[in-house]
């Protein structure tokens, strides 16, 4: 009895994804100006706590009740043929808790670097919640594809609001390349379609099996390349990468946060995730992954150490680090996703604070140009120490949380005869040590100019959220061991 | 009971290290001390380890994770005795930087960065696990990072970058040869692991970080260069911690762990030579006081590497036991050198001469290291080179033996150049002064150690024979 109680509840709670940022959009746009101007941000901030909160709930529950899905409907009945379904699972709740966390991190930033339309900014991250949410919840490639398009609305305004050129210029490129990428995979679906009959996931991974003749395989890996084509594009996976640096530069820091932290890997790593799941019976897609990660693991890396803008760099390093989630993915094996996951989590930890970090520079020293810099860690204790321990963790150093999540992908990649791939990725990550060591020998490790002699560091929010970074990198590092031992023990691994 | 002396003199310096500079902000002195206090714990209870281990029942500790992790510590003789040895000269270091650092800023970041290098230390030489061994490796290579970097100029952020990249590319590649043991084996576990036999082609990607932290040819070129740190930093760096690292792992791994090929007996011993050599060499042409020391130390560690590869249990008992003479002479050394580049300004010996009439004690304190580095009986370094060159003869290869002899020769050579140069000769600083009362009571420390360990060698012999027990 008690048992199904806790299971209607993992509904009741997984429902709130879609109604908060619905109910906060409503208030918010209600409130009266003078209010709103006052509030916006608390609503924004509310949502994201209530949202990493709501995932974290959901996961225990539904590990407590040793499920591994459960589905769900809003308002319809689920008996009904052809309605629409939603379902949980461990990967979802983690990717909803990303969501959650990074939004809470965008909101502290936002406190500080956005100084009007503060209404407009939180209206929109409340709809690219909602659309990231949705994402992670469907059951069927066309909702998928629904949601995946509010997101990249959301995303085109997010960059452009405030009106700068270059963020027009971004935002630009951002629009052109997400028409490819929606044409791509509106296309691939309906071969898809054509040959199942049906997008459910389900069905599609049952029915992809039956094509027999020449002409119907043709069609499917066509539809597999427009469809990889498409969420390549959406994630900056080389060789699609050229737009990500431009917008994710561009765009207010708040938003940076936002794209590099957690939109790129909802709108296409999950992607990746769904289709490798869907399709691990085409040998060819794990191979395909697989050279896609490498290539951008490399180039992402080779091209950060040439940049002079911080954020152009972190922005590159996103490329750099999809690529790791791209290995673990193309395993296809649990331990694999679970190296993705932690990946997931851990990237939308460090790439939030690397760029808290730029905020606090863009703040501070009034521009990111890593030149311009030099010494600011006896100005800036607290960005220096948080920048250093997320250029450790996104090195893959350990004792911080990146180390566990790239030997994950490692092992997974060695046990699935993929030894290649693994050495090559893990050798790789000595370019991610050769940018940032860049950064940080030009911005904080070095002698102070004097023009920055009264420097201070950065206050409130901000300089919050760094520290909440810096905290979670070590303590996720330090107490990795005991998360295994969490997932043993509910029979995950 | 026993469990609590391991994690004692893990986890005090560890945990402390976060403290650090919260202490140093309120009150300097209490920090320089608080350093000096979790450093010595961690001596104290290595130390207390060693009767456990004498009775045949080594602490241990295990907990078994899944994915063939385990979180375990196991204090047998090999970790004791490197644990022991690193322990006391780190704490001699941080007495001794009471009067060297004095002066400088970030002293907070120092003291913080060498208490988790020694707490690193610790975690690495008692772990049973391929992981944590990799993760307490590369917490020094962080530390090394920041403390090559201290002094913030354009030159030693570049020389740390330089020592970053070579030790942490050395330990990925070796990394790589870890997932390729557990691909073979499924599991991380050292004691799980013991007498398997591993393929060579791992061996050689493990040789990789060996070779960069132990910075022995063709991957020594960033030790020399790291000698722009402050001198209780190189000494800490290059003679008592991190290059021993290497040897450690090569010890833990080859020696006391894993079967590897009968050829390895013969390709280490090689490079060991052809980095001997070419070190000492330079050591010759340097004119820089702390790179000649330097180079002697890759020198020297060629010997380390030698005895513990050599294959036999003679060789290894030297290795072992030049691992402790050779961290407690050479420390003393840099520590010497660091009296008197801190006080005469400049580390060029030619421009020295004449200088043990200013500074008797730090010049005798010299002396005494220098001694036992070049292996003048009865000088704890005699025994050790000793038995190293006894265990590459005795294991048949003679020409082998007959390089080193050439290398111990070169030792003597260029150390006595260097004394001549800095001590003897014409007197050209007139007002320098002996260096301040800590420092120099730290070089008398470690140089009359140096003295009685040869004297009592019986003592420090007689845990270094527990190693290779296999052998």
């Amino acid at each position: 009895m008690r048992v199904i109680a806790n299971i209607q509840m993992v509904a009741n709670i997984a429902v709130l994804f879609f109604v908060i940022p619905l109910a906060i959009i409503a208030v918010n746009t209600l409130l009266p100006k003078k209010l709103a101007g006052r509030v916006s941000f608390y609503l924004g901030g509310f949502a994201g706590i209530m949202q990493a909160a709501a995932a974290a709930a959901d996961f225990f529950l539904l590990s407590a009740n040793r499920l591994h899905e459960y589905e769900f409907s809003l308002l319809w009945d689920l008996s009904i043929e052809g309605s629409e379904r939603f379902s949980v699972d461990s990967l979802s709740l983690v990717m909803l808790f990303c969501i959650g966390m990074v939004t809470i991190v965008s909101v502290l930033v936002a406190k500080q670097t956005v100084h009007d339309r503060k209404r407009a900014y939180v209206n929109l991250l409340m709809t690219l919640i909602l659309g990231m949410n949705g994402m992670v919840l469907v059951t069927d490639l066309f909702s998928l594809y629904v949601f995946l398009e509010v997101v990249g609305l959301s995303s085109f305004i997010l960059i452009a609001m405030f009106k700068t050129d270059t963020g027009l210029e971004g935002a630009f490129k951002y629009l052109v390349m997400s028409v490819m990428a929606t044409v791509f995979m509106l296309t691939g679906l309906a071969f898809i379609f054509m040959q199942t009959g049906s997008l459910q996931y389900k069905h599609v991974g049952m029915n992809v099996l039956r094509f027999q003749s020449h002409s119907q395989s043709v069609l499917i890996y066509a539809a597999l390349i427009l469809l990889i084509s498409g969420f390549a594009i959406k994630t900056g996976a080389v060789p699609f990468h050229s737009w990500l640096p431009d917008a994710h530069q561009s765009a207010n820091t708040a938003i940076s946060i936002l794209l590099s932290g957690i939109v790129i890997k909802v709108a296409g790593i999950y992607g990746f995730i769904v289709l490798v799941d869907l399709f691990n019976e085409v040998p060819a897609i794990n191979m395909t992954v697989a050279v896609i990660g490498t290539v951008s693991i490399i180039t992402g890396a080779l091209l950060a150490m040439q940049q002079n803008h911080f954020k152009r760099i972190v922005a590159y390093s996103s490329v750099s680090q999809v690529g790791y989630i791209l290995l673990g993915i193309s395993t296809g094996s649990t331990l694999g996703l679970l190296g993705t996951v932690v990946h997931i989590f851990n990237h939308a930890t460090f790439k939030s604070a690397l760029f808290s970090n730029a905020a606090a520079l863009h703040e501070q020293v009034g521009s990111l140009d890593i030149n311009e810099m030099g010494g600011l860690e006896k100005r800036m204790p607290v960005t220096a120490f948080s920048s250093v321990t997320a250029f450790l963790s996104t090195t893959g150093i350990p004792p911080f949380a990146g180390f566990w999540s790239k030997l994950l992908i490692i092992m997974a990649l060695w046990k699935s005869n993929m030894q290649v791939f693994a050495g090559i990725a893990l050798v790789a990550s000595i370019f991610t040590a050769a940018y940032f060591l860049r950064i940080q020998k030009k911005v904080f490790f070095g002698k102070l100019p004097d023009k920055y002699e009264n420097l201070t560091e950065v206050k409130g929010t901000v300089k919050f959220a760094e520290i909440m970074l810096s905290v979670v990198t070590i303590l996720t590092g330090v107490f990795f061991p005991l998360a295994l031992l969490y997932l043993k023990g509910r029979g995950i691994i | 009971m026993g469990g609590n002396f391991i994690f004692a003199s893990i986890l005090v310096p560890l945990v402390g290290t976060c403290f650090l500079p919260v202490i140093g902000k309120k009150n300097s002195k209490l920090r320089d001390v608080a350093a000096l206090a979790f450093i010595a714990t961690a001596f104290i209870s290595s130390t207390l380890a060693l009767p456990h281990l004498l009775s045949g029942s080594p602490v241990t500790l295990h907990y078994e994770l899944p994915l063939g992790l385990s979180f375990g510590f196991y204090a047998d003789a090999l970790a004791v005795f490197m644990a022991m040895t690193a322990s006391f000269v780190g704490t001699v270091i941080v007495f001794y930087s009471y009067g060297y650092m004095a002066e400088y800023e970030n002293q907070n970041e120092y003291y913080a960065m060498i208490c988790l290098f020694i707490g690193a230390m610790m975690g690495l030489v008692f772990s049973t696990n391929l992981i944590f061994i990799y993760a307490f490796w590369e917490i020094s290579a962080i530390c090394c990072w920041r403390l090559i970097g201290f002094y913030r100029e354009e030159i030693t952020i570049l020389r740390a970058n330089k020592a970053f990249i070579v030790t942490v590319a050395g330990a990925l590649v070796m990394l790589v040869g870890f997932v390729g043991i557990y691909g073979q084996t499924g599991t991380f576990d050292l004691a799980a692991m013991k007498g398997t036999h591993i393929p060579p082609w791992i061996v050689v990607l493990i040789l990789f970080g060996v070779l960069s932290k132990s910075a022995t040819f063709p991957m020594h070129n960033w030790l020399p260069d790291a000698g722009v740190a402050p001198s209780p930093v190189t000494s800490l760096l290059h003679a008592a911690v991190l290059v021993k690292i290497g040897v450690y792992a090569y010890a833990r791994l080859f020696v006391e762990t894993f079967n590897i090929d009968k050829m390895f007996t013969v390709t280490v011993p090689v490079v060991a030579a052809v980095s001997a050599l070419i070190s000492a060499g330079a050591a010759m042409k340097a004119n820089d006081i702390k790179r000649v020391i330097a180079y002697s130390t890759i020198s020297q560690l060629a010997f380390i590497l030698l005895g513990l590869s050599c294959g036999n249990k003679t060789g290894v008992t030297g290795g072992m036991l030049y691992i402790l003479t050779h961290s407690v002479a050479k420390g003393g050394l840099f520590l010497c050198a660091g009296i008197v580049e801190h006080n005469v300004h400049t580390k060029d010996i030619t421009k020295m001469g004449g200088l043990y009439k200013r500074m008797p004690l730090t010049a005798l304190a010299f002396m005494l290291c220098a001694f036992s580095i070049m292996g003048i009986p009865p000088f704890g370094g005699f025994f050790a080179k000793y038995l190293v060159i006894d265990g590459i003869i005795s294991s048949g290869n003679t020409i082998l033996g007959a390089v080193f002899i050439a290398g111990a020769v070169m030792t003597v050579v260029y150390l006595t150049r260097l004394f001549v140069k800095v001590f003897l000769g014409q007197p050209t600083f007139p007002h320098v002064k002996e260096g301040d009362r800590r420092m120099v009571v730290s070089v008398m420390i470690l140089a009359i150690l140096s003295l009685l360990l040869g004297i009592f060698m019986p003592i420090p012999s007689g845990l270094a024979s527990l190693v290779g027990g296999g052998l």
